[in-house]
């Protein structure tokens, strides 16, 4: 399903607040006019502090929220880095270089369809924004099924409640939620006989592998958000690629890899060379 | 106002700023961000004369004030491009540059002379220096008889003025830029990005797919205008500056060491209207400062 994306730009987004929702986990509130942004979209930011020439590059975030009326995007990361670390302590009110909103949009599942978004880590943001705007449509009801290595790397429920009124968790450590894998929950979902299940998925390549092999297996439809070392975000340098299952018989002007960055991030699970 | 219109080697440029090949796609990606109309060129990405898929993945990692990349040229091949590309491209009211490469010197005469037949295109660059090709590119670029018979090949096929495109990553660049000149080149651009590695010490993996790859970004720039200024001091012919270019200042800089015309590269990843930004300052600058003509300053250093 195609569907029109709103328009790219390169402008100043105001910080209106940076707030620590968990371990390193930080939440950017960024006031932007005239911006939307669609469920999957990302954008490319670059703190004003960091307008010199290390580090160069601007960060690829996703987008976990958007108030379109009163021009708010949030992204959720975690700090791992000089430039996530410089996003963090920029101060309200000083300005981000926003480009965006970059890249395709989760595809919308049809009306009798039960979405299970599936998250690992700091993958879970976009599913966030997603989840959201499914329930806010009032015909879905999303299952929220989210992993990661221990209790300080999960994101707090006011922060998931907006996207599902039925989280599940686990933890590799136990210490919240099941112990184990984010696939034993998905697999219990599965066989709890949703009606018609489609699988979103964003998170580390291995788990996300995992998730398209099971859902490939059982015949459910599953989407990926995937990533890549970026540069432009737009298209140009041809550096985020990742190769496609589907070489044989998709010829395009890019062979058999597809551009993370304006191909994706969305694709559909069974497209890539996991 | 100062006149920013620049001649570079016959080619009649609106201001002496071009987008660099590998930096800007063949233009349709960049339209949203700026009038492409208001630079002085568009070099596009290197064409080869069969597609290429290009390198496997990570082909791009982040480096202290710049990046690397291994993208291997991919590309849609000599007749993807003339189908595909090349309509989007000339409609646009700027020059249009065509960057070659090929893994002989034969090769590189046919694709030129096939580009004969293409109306519009205002020059041919010849990449003799990627790094990331293992069949061509870096490998004729790093001896001065391989570049020669290259460029001597491309020049037997086409009227239009030849760029050779010159890496950093050679013993006497002086060396190759004498024997590109004499196999016909007109002009000269430099620099083509510098051979590097990131290594990842904890898995103890090369970071890029392709192990190796190009450097480019702020870091290179003392490189580029060393060198830049070296091979002007040695040839007649006009060059092509490039290398980190990401202000009007760092433009201005290239100008007064030697280079007719910059191309502006990386920066365009991080802003992708950075050339028109740098049109504009150069503009400003050079008003401020009461030059009449941007080409006065051309190799105006003072040692």
């Amino acid at each position: 399903m195609r569907q029109a994306l709103p328009v790219v730009a390169d402008v100043g987004a105001r910080v209106s607040s940076t707030t620590q929702v968990a371990d390193a986990f930080f939440q950017t509130r960024l006031q932007v006019r005239d911006v939307s942004v669609e469920p999957g979209q990302f954008v490319q930011l670059r703190p004003r502090c960091l307008e010199g020439t290390y580090p160069y590059l601007r960060i690829p975030l996703s987008v976990s929220a958007v108030d379109t009326e009163r021009g708010l995007v949030d992204v959720l990361y975690e700090v791992v880095g000089p430039k996530t670390s410089a996003l963090r302590h920029v101060c309200v009110g000083d300005e981000v270089g926003f480009l965006g909103p970059l890249g395709n949009r989760f595809p919308e599942p049809a009306s009798d369809a039960t979405p299970i978004l599936v998250g690992g880590g700091i993958g879970v943001p976009p599913l966030i924004y997603f989840g959201t705007t499914l329930r806010t449509a009032e015909r879905w009801d999303p299952i929220l099924v989210v992993g990661a290595r221990n209790a300080g790397k999960h994101l707090p429920d006011t922060l998931l409640e907006p996207a599902s009124a039925d989280v599940r968790r686990a933890t590799d450590d136990g210490s919240l939620g099941q112990a184990g894998l984010v696939t034993n929950l998905l697999t219990e979902a599965l066989e709890a006989g949703s009606a018609a299940p489609v699988v979103y998925t964003c998170g580390p390549h291995a788990m996300m592998a995992a998730v398209a092999r099971l859902c490939a297996g059982r015949d459910v439809p599953c989407f990926a958000s995937l990533e890549e070392y970026m540069a432009c975000g737009f298209g140009v340098c041809v550096g985020c690629v990742v190769e496609r299952a589907d070489k044989e018989s998709q010829p395009s002007p890019y062979g058999h890899y597809a551009r993370v960055c304006v191909d994706g991030p969305i694709f559909d699970a069974r497209q890539i060379a996991w | 106002m100062t006149d920013l219109t620049t001649n570079f080697a016959g080619i009649e440029l609106r201001n002496p700023v071009l987008l660099a090949s590998g930096t800007c796609g063949y233009g349709e990606e960049l339209a949203p961000f700026l009038d492409l109309a208001r630079l002085g060129g568009i070099v596009t990405k290197t064409i080869t004369p069969q597609p290429r898929v290009g390198n496997a993945p990570p082909r791009i990692v982040e480096t202290a004030a710049g990046m690397l990349n291994s993208i291997g040229l991919q590309n849609p091949g000599l007749d993807g491009f003339v189908q595909d590309k090349w309509p989007y491209l000339a409609r646009l009211q700027t020059e249009i540059i065509v960057n070659i490469a090929a893994p002989t010197a034969d090769l590189h005469r046919d694709m030129s002379a096939r580009l004969e037949d293409v109306e519009g295109i205002a020059a041919i660059e010849v990449n003799i220096s990627s790094p990331n090709m293992k069949d061509g590119g870096m490998l004729f670029g790093c001896s001065p008889t391989a570049s020669r018979e290259v460029i001597a090949a491309v020049r037997s096929a086409t009227r239009r003025p030849v760029i050779a495109k010159l890496t950093p990553n050679v013993t006497d660049i002086v060396a190759i830029a004498h024997a590109v000149v004499d196999g016909g080149a007109d002009g000269i651009s430099m620099i083509n990005t510098l051979l590097g590695m990131a290594v990842d010490w904890r898995s103890r993996k090369p970071v890029l797919g392709n192990v190796t790859g190009g450097l480019s970004g702020p870091a290179i720039k003392p490189v580029a205008l060393a060198l830049l200024w070296k091979v002007r001091q040695a040839v007649d012919v006009p060059i092509m500056g490039m290398g980190g270019i990401a202000t009007a200042e760092d433009a201005l800089e290239f100008l007064v060491a030697g280079a007719t015309a910059v191309q502006v590269g990386t920066s365009t990843f991080v802003e992708p209207g950075a050339a028109a930004n740098i049109v504009a300052g150069i503009e400003s600058h050079c008003d401020n400062a009461g030059i009449a003509r941007v080409e006065e300053l051309v190799g105006t250093l003072r040692v």
